[in-house]
C-alpha cells in the first residue's frame, strides 16, 4: 500500500526517495519540471503570457493606462505588479482578499522589478511631470503545484516582452494627449531576470523546483534571481534552516544555468509568435 | 471483449424493465439515467435482472457513511473525546479531509465508564474506526472503535519509534522497551506500512 | 473610497488610453457579423477537462475569444452549519473576472457584477446536481474569466457543468448555457462583447435586452433564465426558444470533451 504510506507518513515517503538521489515524480534533485510558455493569447490585454512549470500554471496580463507621474519622480512611470492566488488554483486558498502567500509573492515580484531594472521607469514617461504609463501587471495562478515565484517571473518577463503600447503624443495647442492605436511600440526590456527556487530537506538535501508537497515538507525555501549577465538581482530566503556558503554558491550556479534555459525558451516562443503573424 | 460503452450524465441507459439501477445512475419516469460520466457496466448478481451502473476509473465521490470502516489520524484528545481526521473510507483515500470524533464511551465495548482517552489514543496515531452517525448540527462524524478489529493500528512511542502491539491495551517501543497504553486493533500493523 | 492594503497599488488615478481617442474613432464596431456567422449561430466552442491538477475536476472553455476556466473542489465538509444544509449538499461559487479580461482594466476586489454572476451560476446549476447524495458537504465551483468577449454567464454555466461532471459529482444532466442579444427586431445569438455592449444603432429603443438560458438538454428543461432590458412578451418567448436551440448545438462538443476525459483514464477492471 504505497499510497497509504504516502498519505500517512508523507515526510518518510519523500526521504525514502531522496536517499536514492531521486524524487517521487522521477526527477533528479537538480532537475526542473518541463516548462512551457504561451505568449499573447489574451487579446484584451496589452501583453500576456501563460507559463506552465510541470502542473503549476500562471498567467500574466498587462494593461497599460495613463496617469500623472508623482511629484517626487516626474520622469518615471509606474509598474504595479499583483499576484493573485484564487481558490480556483488549489484548495488551500480561500475566496476573499489575498492571503499572506499572495501578498508575499506580489511584494517579491515588485522587488525583482525594482532591483533587476527589468524596465527603466523613465522609459514609461511620456511628458515630464505630466503624463506617463502605468503598467498593471496582474498575475493569476491557475494551478498551484509549488514554485509559484519562478513561474511568476517568467510570465511577467514574457508578458512584458509581448506588450505593445499605442503611441501617445501631447498636442501642443490643446495640451491634451492623443492616442494613436494604429502605431504600436514595444517596451524596451532592459534586463532579463529569471528566478530559480530551491527547497531544503532535513536541513541538508537541496532540491530545485519543488512541488507543492515538497514545499510543505521542506525545512527551508530559497529563491535566487539572476539576470542574463549572471548578476545576482535578488536572494529571497524566508526563514527556515541555515545554509552553508558553499551550498548557497551551488544554488546560485544552478540559477545562472536556469537563466540560460529560460531565456532560450522565451526567445524560441517569441520567434514562433512572430512567424505566425 | 467489445469496447465498453461510455456515457455522460443525463444519458438514458435503459428501462427499469431491463435492469436494476446501481451506482452512478438514477431513476426517472421508469427509465434509468446516468448521473456520472464513465463506463456503463451490466452485472448479473443472481437476481432476475442485471444491475446497471456507471463507474469511473477514479472511485466516485465516496463520503463516509454510517457503518463504513474508516482509517483516521488522531489530531487532538481531551478527557471526553478524541478528534480525528478521516483519511480513508474502506481502502479509498479521501481527497479532502473530513473531521470525526471518537467519544469516550465509544472507545471500547466493555467497561465503558472506565475508559480514559489518554490511555487509548495519542495525537498522530493511525486508527481504524467505524462510522456510527453523520452527527448533528454541532458535531462532526461520530466514530466508534468498540470492536476487537478496531482501534490503533500505527503508533509512535515517545522516542519516535513505531511501536509493536503486545496486548489489546498496550504497545511497546522496540528501542526503549517502554510500554504505552493504547486501544489496540487486532490487525497486523504491517497492513498499512507494507 | 476604501483602500486595499493587501495589494500593491499604483497611482491614485489612471485612465485607459481608450478615453483619449478622438470621439469619432470607434474601437467597438457594433454588430456586423459580416456573413462569417449568421445571427442565429453560436460560436464554435472548444472544451477540455482536467487542466487544473489540484482540483477534483476542472474544465477550460473557449468560445471565440471568450476564455473561461473552472475548477471544482469537494465534496468537503461544510463550513457553515445550519439546520437546512444537513440533509443535502450545497454549491458554493467564486466567480472572478481577471483584471485583464475586459477592455477596461477591472479591479481586483470582487464587484457587484461578479457577485451577481456567481449567484446566477449557482441557480442555473443547482437543478442539475444530485445534491441529496452529498449530505453535510459543500461543493465549490471556482470560475475565472480570462478573457471576456461576451456571453460569459452562458459559457460559465457550460464550463462549470463540464467541470462538475469531470469531478465525478453526480448530476441529473449536464447544464448548457446560451445568451441572446435582442436589438429591436434583430436578435444575435451568443453575442460578442462588442455586440453585447456596443452602441446600439438607434440608441435605447424598444425591444432591447439580453436573455441567458441554462438548459438540461436531455430533458429539455430550463434550469435558469436571466433576462434584462425591455422586451415584448412574444419576443421574449421567441428568444428563450432560440436560446434553447443554441444550447442543443453545444451538446455534442460537451459530450465529446467528457468522454475524452473518461477514456484517458484506464477502464475499470471488471470483477
Amino acid at each position: 500500500m504505497a499510497a497509504g504510506f504516502k498519505t500517512a507518513e508523507p515526510l518518510e515517503y519523500h526521504r525514502s526517495f531522496l536517499k536514492e538521489n531521486c524524487r517521487p515524480d522521477g526527477r533528479e534533485l537538480g532537475e526542473f519540471r518541463a516548462t512551457t510558455l504561451n505568449i499573447g493569447s489574451i487579446n484584451t490585454a496589452d501583453g500576456s503570457a501563460l507559463v506552465k512549470i510541470g502542473n503549476t500554471t500562471v498567467i500574466c496580463g498587462i494593461k497599460a493606462e495613463l496617469a500623472a507621474p508623482t511629484v517626487d519622480a516626474p520622469e518615471s512611470g509606474y509598474i504595479v505588479p499583483n499576484v493573485d492566488l484564487p481558490p480556483l488554483c488549489s484548495s488551500r486558498f480561500r475566496p476573499g482578499p489575498p492571503g499572506e502567500k499572495a501578498q508575499a509573492a506580489s511584494q517579491f515580484v515588485a522587488d525583482v522589478i525594482e532591483s533587476s531594472d527589468v524596465i527603466q521607469k523613465k522609459d514609461l514617461c511620456i511628458e515630464k511631470g505630466k503624463l506617463c504609463w502605468v503598467l498593471y501587471c496582474d498575475i493569476m495562478c491557475l494551478d498551484y503545484d509549488g514554485n509559484l515565484l519562478d513561474a511568476c517571473i517568467i510570465a511577467l518577463l514574457a508578458a512584458l516582452k509581448n506588450a505593445q503600447l499605442p503611441e501617445v503624443t501631447i498636442n501642443k495647442e490643446t495640451d491634451l494627449a492623443e492616442v494613436d492605436f494604429q502605431k504600436k511600440n514595444r517596451l524596451k526590456i532592459n534586463r532579463h531576470p529569471t528566478a530559480s527556487s530551491f527547497s531544503v530537506f532535513d536541513d541538508s538535501v537541496i532540491i530545485v523546483d519543488p512541488t507543492a508537497e515538497e514545499e510543505g515538507l521542506s525545512t527551508a525555501l530559497m529563491t535566487v534571481v539572476t539576470d542574463e549577465e549572471d548578476r545576482l538581482c535578488m536572494l529571497h530566503k524566508p526563514g527556515g534552516s541555515s545554509l552553508s556558503g558553499e551550498k548557497l554558491q551551488d544554488c546560485i550556479n544552478r540559477a545562472v544555468m536556469r537563466n540560460r534555459e529560460v531565456s532560450k525558451l522565451i526567445d524560441k516562443v517569441m520567434e514562433s509568435v512572430k512567424a505566425k503573424k | 471483449m467489445s469496447p465498453m460503452k461510455l456515457c455522460v450524465p443525463g444519458e438514458r441507459l435503459c428501462s427499469t424493465e431491463d435492469c436494476i439501477p446501481g451506482t452512478g445512475t438514477y431513476l426517472r419516469h421508469g427509465y434509468i439515467f446516468a448521473s456520472l460520466a464513465g463506463y456503463v457496466l451490466r452485472k448479473n448478481e443472481g437476481e432476475e435482472l442485471p444491475v446497471i451502473s456507471v463507474v469511473r476509473e477514479t472511485e466516485a465521490q465516496l463520503l463516509p457513511d454510517v457503518g463504513a470502516i474508516v482509517t483516521c489520524k488522531v489530531t487532538s484528545i481531551n478527557p471526553r473525546f478524541a478528534k480525528v481526521h478521516i483519511l480513508y473510507v474502506g481502502s479509498t483515500p479521501l481527497k479532502d479531509r473530513f473531521r470525526g470524533t471518537i467519544r469516550k464511551e465509544d472507545v471500547r465495548a466493555t467497561e465503558k465508564d472506565k475508559v480514559e482517552t489518554y490511555k487509548s489514543f495519542r495525537p498522530g496515531d493511525i486508527v481504524l474506526a467505524k462510522v456510527i452517525s453523520l452527527g448533528d448540527v454541532q458535531s462532526n462524524y461520530l466514530l466508534t472503535t468498540a470492536e476487537n478489529e478496531l482501534g490503533v493500528v500505527v503508533a509512535h512511542s515517545e522516542a519516535g519509534v513505531q511501536m509493536v502491539p503486545i496486548s489489546w491495551c498496550e504497545m511497546q517501543c522496540p528501542r526503549t522497551h517502554a510500554k504505552e497504553f493504547r486501544k489496540v486493533a487486532r490487525v497486523q500493523p504491517e497492513y498499512l506500512q507494507a | 473610497m476604501p483602500t486595499d492594503t493587501k495589494r500593491l497599488r499604483g497611482p491614485e488615478e489612471s485612465q485607459s488610453p481608450m478615453l483619449f481617442l478622438p470621439p469619432d474613432a470607434q474601437i467597438l464596431k457594433a454588430s456586423s457579423r459580416d456573413g462569417s456567422r449568421g445571427h442565429a449561430d453560436v460560436r464554435p466552442i472548444f472544451a477540455r477537462c482536467g487542466l487544473v491538477s489540484q482540483a477534483k475536476g476542472s474544465a477550460y472553455l473557449e468560445a471565440g475569444n471568450t476564455k473561461i476556466i473552472c475548477s471544482v473542489y469537494g465534496p468537503r465538509e461544510t463550513e457553515r452549519k445550519d439546520e437546512t444544509d444537513m440533509k443535502s449538499g450545497r454549491l458554493l461559487c467564486d466567480f472572478r473576472l481577471a483584471p485583464f479580461s475586459c477592455l477596461k482594466r477591472g479591479a481586483w476586489i470582487q464587484g457587484n457584477e461578479e457577485r451577481d454572476l456567481s449567484v446566477a451560476l449557482i441557480e442555473s446549476l443547482q437543478p442539475g446536481v444530485c445534491l441529496h447524495r452529498y449530505p453535510r458537504s459543500q461543493i465549490e465551483i471556482n470560475v475565472v474569466v480570462l478573457e471576456n468577449d461576451g456571453s460569459i454567464l452562458a459559457h460559465a454555466v457550460t464550463c462549470a457543468s463540464i467541470a462538475l461532471a469531470d469531478a465525478g459529482i453526480e448530476m441529473y444532466d449536464v447544464v448548457l448555457g446560451c445568451t441572446l442579444r435582442q436589438d429591436g427586431d434583430t436578435c444575435l445569438v451568443d453575442p460578442t462583447f462588442a455586440e453585447e455592449s456596443g452602441n446600439w444603432l438607434g440608441g435605447y429603443g424598444e425591444n432591447q435586452g439580453r436573455v441567458t438560458v441554462a438548459l438540461l438538454p436531455n430533458f429539455n428543461q430550463v434550469s435558469g433564465l436571466h433576462a434584462d432590458g425591455e422586451m415584448r412578451e412574444d419576443t421574449l418567448t421567441e428568444a428563450v426558444r432560440t436560446c434553447m436551440d443554441g444550447c442543443h448545438k453545444l451538446y455534442p462538443v460537451v459530450q465529446h470533451a467528457l468522454l475524452r476525459a473518461v477514456k484517458r483514464k484506464a477502464p475499470p477492471s471488471v470483477k
